[in-house]
C-alpha cells in the first residue's frame, strides 16, 4: 500500500496540468475576491487569526474543490485505458490494498497545491498581522474542516467516472456541487449546510467556537452560513431537509467529520464492489 | 448519403449519456412547468429554477463535452492520418453536442413561450434575440472548452476549469453585475440579472468573444503532433 | 510510390534525437525497416504517415513533400497505416469500425463501402465475427482487423508498425503471407524488430540503430555482414567470453552455443552459415 501511495503520489504530482489548472483558478481567486481574500476578515474590527484561517479555509473551499474532484477523475480509469490492470491484478498486492493506496496517493498528491495555497496565505497573515498563532490555528482548520471534507470528495472525484461515463460524472459532479454546497437552504431542496455535506460550518461552529463578525453596509453577498450567529438548526422561513441541520455544536462537528469519512468509505467500497462485478 | 452515414458514426461516439443529457433538462423544464408552483414553489423561485436550467444547465453540457474533445479518443493515431482532417472530426463530434443540445434548448422555450412563463423570466428579451439568452453563454463555454482542451490537452483538466468559469459565474455574479467590463462577460446575466439594456450588449459581447476563442482553439486543433501528444497518462 | 528521405531528423523535448541525418530510398514493393527498440523506427514511420513533423531534412513520397500540407493530405489518400498500438472503438463491431473508417477515408458510396468491407473481411479472415464487437477480439484478430482498416483506399503505400508483436506462431505467419500478397504494385514499409518478419517477407531493408542508418540493402547484403563470424561450439562448460552468444540450447550433459565472433572463439568451435539474424546481430556489434 505504501508503495502504490507512493508511485501514485508522485505520478500526479508530476502533471503539468494539475499546477496550470490549480495557478489559473487560484489566481482568478485571488484577484477577484479582493478585498475578501486579502483582508480574511468580514468587518474592520476583527483581528482573530482563527477568524481569518477559517474565513480563508472556506473561500478556498467554496471554489477549489470542484478543481480538486475533476482533476481525480481520470485516475482510476486510467490504469485499463493504460493497459496496466492485467500486469497489477497479477502482483500479491491485494485489490483493496492497491485501491486504498491509489486513493490516498492521488488525493494527497491533488491537495498539495490547494495547502500550498491555505497555509501560503497563513504565512502572510502571520507576517504581515504579527500573528503567529495564525500558523497553528491554520493546521487546526485544515485538518478539522477541510481534510475530511476533501477525503470525500476525493472519494467522489475517484470513483465516479468508474461507475457512469465520465463526461456524465464531470457534469453531475459540478451540479452536485453548486446543488449541494453552495445554494441557500431556502431557495430549494438542497443538501447544503447539512451534516452530508462538505462545504458545511459544523467544525468552524461547533469546534473551533466561530461567531463571525457583523457584517458591514456593503456585504451583501456573503457565502458563509444561512444565519449569522449559529449554524444549523431550522432554516428561517423553513427549508426541506432541515432534519439533516442539527444545531452546531462540539458532538455535531465530530459526526460531521465522521459522516464524511463514512461516505468516502462508501464510495470507495462502491468502487471495489464494481471492480469486482467487472472482473467475474 | 454520405453525410447522413458519417454523422450518424459521430452520433454514435457522443455515447448515450451525453445524448441523454439534453431532454432530462428539458424534462426537468416540463415538470417545474407543470408541478412547479403545485409542490409549493412560489412563482419567483420557479421563474428563476426555469431560467437557471436554461441559461445555466444547457451551457454546461456542450461545454464538457468541448473539454472531453481531447484525451479519449481510442483511435487517436489511427485517425490523425485519414485524409478526412481530424479537426473535422472533432468539430464534428462537437457540433452534435451543440447542434442536439440547442435544439432541445429550442423546445425548452417553445414551451415556456406557449405556457407563459417566458414573460416572467428575469431581463429576457423576446422573440428570437430571447434566445441568445441560453444561445450566448452555450457558444462561449463551448469555445473555451474547446481552447482549454487543445491547449491543456487534458480531459479532466480542460473539465476542471469549465467547471470552475461555470461554478464562479454563478457564486460570484455579484461581481460581474457591479462592474462595467465584466459586465459584457457575464454568462448568466439573464439569471442573474443586468443593468437595463445591458442584456443584447451583453450576449453580443459573449458571441464575439467565443468566435476569439474558436479561433484561439483553431491553430492547435490542427497540429497532429499535439494532439497525439494528448495526455494518455 | 518511392519514398525519398534526405538528411532527415527529429529531436524531442528534451534534446532526444529519434533520427539523426538519416538518407533513405525506398522502391516500390516490400521493405524491411528493422532496429532495436528506440532506434528511431516508430518515429520514421510516424513522420511518413504525417503525424509528426520532421525538425529538419526532406521526405518526398510519389512525388509529394510532406512539408506541406497539401503534399501531406496527398500521401494521406493513398495511405494505409497499421499504428503500432492500434486503438479501436471496442463498442464498434468490426464492420461498423470498418465503415466509419471508410467514410474517414472518403469512400462515400454505401454501396461501395459494403462491398470493399466484405471483400477485406474475406481477406482478413474475418468474415465470420465481423458483426462482434471489438472489444471481444483477440489481439491477433485485432491486428487483422487493423489491417483490414488500412486496406480500405486500395492504398499505394501501406506501413505497418510492428504488425506482429504480441501474435500467436500461427497468427504471425498468416499476418506474413499476407503482407506479401499485397506488396505486389505497392510500396509496403514493414518496420519491425523481429527479424523473422523480414527475412520471410522482404528482399529489401534497412537497419536503424540511435536514429541512424546503419545499413541498406538487401537481405543477402545483411547476411553477408556475419559472413565468416559465426561459430557453434558444444560444451559442458560456460560460453566462451570472446564472442556474442545468439542461442543457447541444452544439448546431452552441455549446451550447444552459436556465437558471433570475429575468430574462434574456442579450438573447439565450428563456422556456421550465417542467417539474417546472425547478420543483424553482427552489425549490430559492429556498431558497439
Amino acid at each position: 500500500m505504501i508503495a502504490t501511495f507512493r508511485y501514485e503520489f508522485r505520478m500526479q504530482i508530476r502533471r503539468p496540468v494539475l499546477w496550470i489548472v490549480y495557478g489559473l483558478t487560484f489566481a482568478v481567486i485571488v484577484i477577484t475576491l479582493n478585498p475578501a481574500y486579502v483582508d480574511l476578515q468580514r468587518s474592520n474590527d476583527r483581528d482573530d487569526p482563527m477568524t481569518a484561517m477559517i474565513v480563508s479555509a472556506d473561500l478556498l473551499m467554496s471554489l477549489l474543490p470542484i478543481v480538486y474532484g475533476c482533476l481525480l477523475a481520470d485516475r482510476l480509469v486510467r490504469d485499463r485505458r493504460l493497459g496496466v490492470v492485467g500486469v497489477l491484478d497479477a502482483t500479491p498486492t491485494a485489490h483493496t490494498t492497491r485501491l486504498i493506496g491509489k486513493y490516498l496517493g492521488t488525493c494527497a498528491a491533488t491537495a498539495v497545491p490547494f495547502t500550498l495555497a491555505y497555509f501560503g496565505r497563513a504565512v502572510v497573515y502571520a507576517i504581515v498581522e504579527g500573528e503567529p498563532s495564525a500558523l497553528g490555528w491554520a493546521v487546526v482548520v485544515f485538518v478539522t474542516t477541510t481534510v475530511p471534507a476533501l477525503l470525500f470528495v476525493g472519494a467522489l472525484g475517484l470513483a465516479g467516472p468508474l461507475l457512469m461515463p465520465p463526461m456524465l460524472f464531470q457534469v453531475l459532479f459540478v451540479v452536485y456541487w453548486f446543488w449541494g454546497n453552495l445554494i441557500y437552504p431556502s431557495m430549494m431542496p438542497t443538501l447544503a449546510d447539512t451534516i452530508l455535506s462538505p462545504n458545511s460550518q459544523y467544525v468552524a461552529y461547533g469546534l473551533l467556537g466561530y461567531t463571525p463578525a457583523p457584517p458591514g453596509p456593503t456585504e451583501t453577498h456573503l457565502i458563509i452560513g444561512p444565519d449569522y450567529y449559529t449554524y444549523g438548526g431550522p432554516t428561517p422561513g423553513g427549508a426541506s431537509l432541515d432534519f439533516l441541520r442539527p444545531m452546531a455544536d462540539a458532538p455535531v462537528a465530530l459526526l460531521w467529520i465522521g459522516v464524511m469519512l463514512v461516505l468516502a468509505v462508501f464510495v470507495l467500497s462502491l468502487a471495489r464492489l464494481h471492480t469486482t462485478r467487472t472482473e467475474s | 448519403m454520405r453525410s447522413l452515414d458519417l454523422w450518424s458514426h459521430e452520433i454514435r461516439r457522443a455515447g448515450p449519456a451525453a445524448l441523454l443529457a439534453p431532454p432530462v433538462l428539458v424534462l426537468l423544464i416540463v415538470l417545474l412547468v407543470a408541478f412547479g408552483t403545485r409542490l409549493g414553489s412560489r412563482e419567483g423561485n420557479t421563474v428563476l429554477f426555469l431560467m437557471t436550467i436554461l441559461e445555466t444547465g444547457i451551457p454546461l453540457l456542450p461545454g464538457i463535452a468541448a473539454a472531453s474533445l481531447i484525451g479519449r479518443d481510442h483511435a487517436v493515431e489511427l485517425q490523425l492520418t485519414l485524409p478526412r482532417g481530424y479537426r473535422s472530426t472533432m468539430l464534428r463530434r462537437l457540433a452534435v453536442m451543440v447542434g442536439w443540445t440547442a435544439l432541445c434548448a429550442l423546445i425548452a422555450s417553445a414551451l415556456l413561450i406557449v405556457t407563459g412563463w417566458w414573460d416572467l423570466l428575469p431581463a429576457a428579451s423576446h422573440g428570437l434575440a430571447g434566445q441568445l439568452a441560453w444561445l450566448s453563454p452555450m457558444l462561449w463555454l463551448t469555445a473555451l472548452g474547446l481552447l482549454v482542451a487543445a491547449t491543456l490537452r487534458s480531459a479532466s483538466a480542460a473539465a476542471a476549469i469549465i467547471s470552475f468559469v461555470w461554478l464562479f459565474e454563478q457564486m460570484l455574479a455579484y461581481l460581474f453585475q457591479e462592474n462595467q467590463m465584466l459586465r459584457l462577460l457575464h454568462l448568466f446575466a439573464t439569471t442573474h440579472g443586468t443593468v437595463p439594456g445591458d442584456w443584447l450588449p451583453n450576449r453580443l459581447t459573449l458571441l464575439a468573444t467565443a468566435s476569439l476563442l474558436a479561433a484561439a482553439a483553431w491553430p492547435l486543433l490542427g497540429n497532429a503532433e499535439r494532439i497525439l501528444g494528448g495526455e494518455a497518462a | 510510390m518511392r519514398i525519398e528521405i534526405s538528411r532527415l531528423t527529429k529531436t524531442y523535448r528534451g534534446g532526444v534525437h529519434a533520427l539523426d541525418g538519416l538518407d533513405l530510398d525506398v522502391p516500390t514493393g516490400m521493405y524491411g525497416l528493422l532496429g532495436s527498440n528506440g532506434a528511431g523506427k516508430t518515429t520514421l514511420m510516424r513522420i511518413l504517415a504525417g503525424l509528426l513533423k520532421p525538425t529538419s531534412g526532406t521526405v518526398r513520397i510519389g512525388g509529394h513533400d510532406i512539408a506541406t500540407a497539401d503534399g501531406r493530405l496527398a500521401v494521406q489518400r493513398a495511405l494505409g497505416y497499421l499504428p503500432q498500438d492500434l486503438g479501436v472503438y471496442p463498442d464498434l463491431t468490426a464492420r461498423q469500425f470498418l465503415d466509419y473508417i471508410a467514410l474517414l477515408k472518403g469512400i462515400d458510396s454505401r454501396a461501395t463501402r459494403r462491398r470493399r468491407i466484405g471483400e477485406l473481411l474475406e481477406v482478413v479472415a474475418l468474415t465470420q465475427d465481423a458483426d462482434r464487437r471489438l472489444k471481444g477480439f483477440s489481439g491477433g484478430m485485432l491486428r487483422r482487423a487493423g489491417i483490414a482498416q488500412a486496406l480500405l483506399a486500395d492504398p499505394r503505400l501501406l506501413i505497418v508498425d510492428e504488425p506482429t508483436t504480441g501474435l500467436d506462431p500461427e497468427e504471425r505467419i498468416r499476418f506474413r503471407t499476407l503482407l506479401s500478397q499485397l506488396a505486389g504494385d505497392r510500396t509496403v514499409l514493414l518496420s519491425t524488430h523481429i527479424v523473422e518478419d523480414v527475412a520471410q517477407t522482404c528482399r529489401l531493408l534497412a537497419v536503424l540503430t540511435k536514429g541512424r542508418l546503419a545499413f541498406t540493402g538487401d537481405v543477402g547484403g545483411l547476411v553477408s555482414q556475419a559472413d565468416h563470424r559465426v561459430w557453434t561450439l558444444t560444451t559442458p562448460g560456460p560460453a566462451p567470453s570472446h564472442g556474442r552468444v545468439v542461442a543457447a540450447v541444452p544439448e546431452g550433459t552441455g549446451m550447444r552455443y552459436r556465437l558471433i565472433a570475429p575468430t574462434a572463439p574456442d579450438p573447439y568451435a565450428r563456422p556456421a552459415e550465417p542467417t539474417l539474424e546472425d547478420g543483424y546481430l553482427a552489425l549490430m556489434e559492429t556498431g558497439r
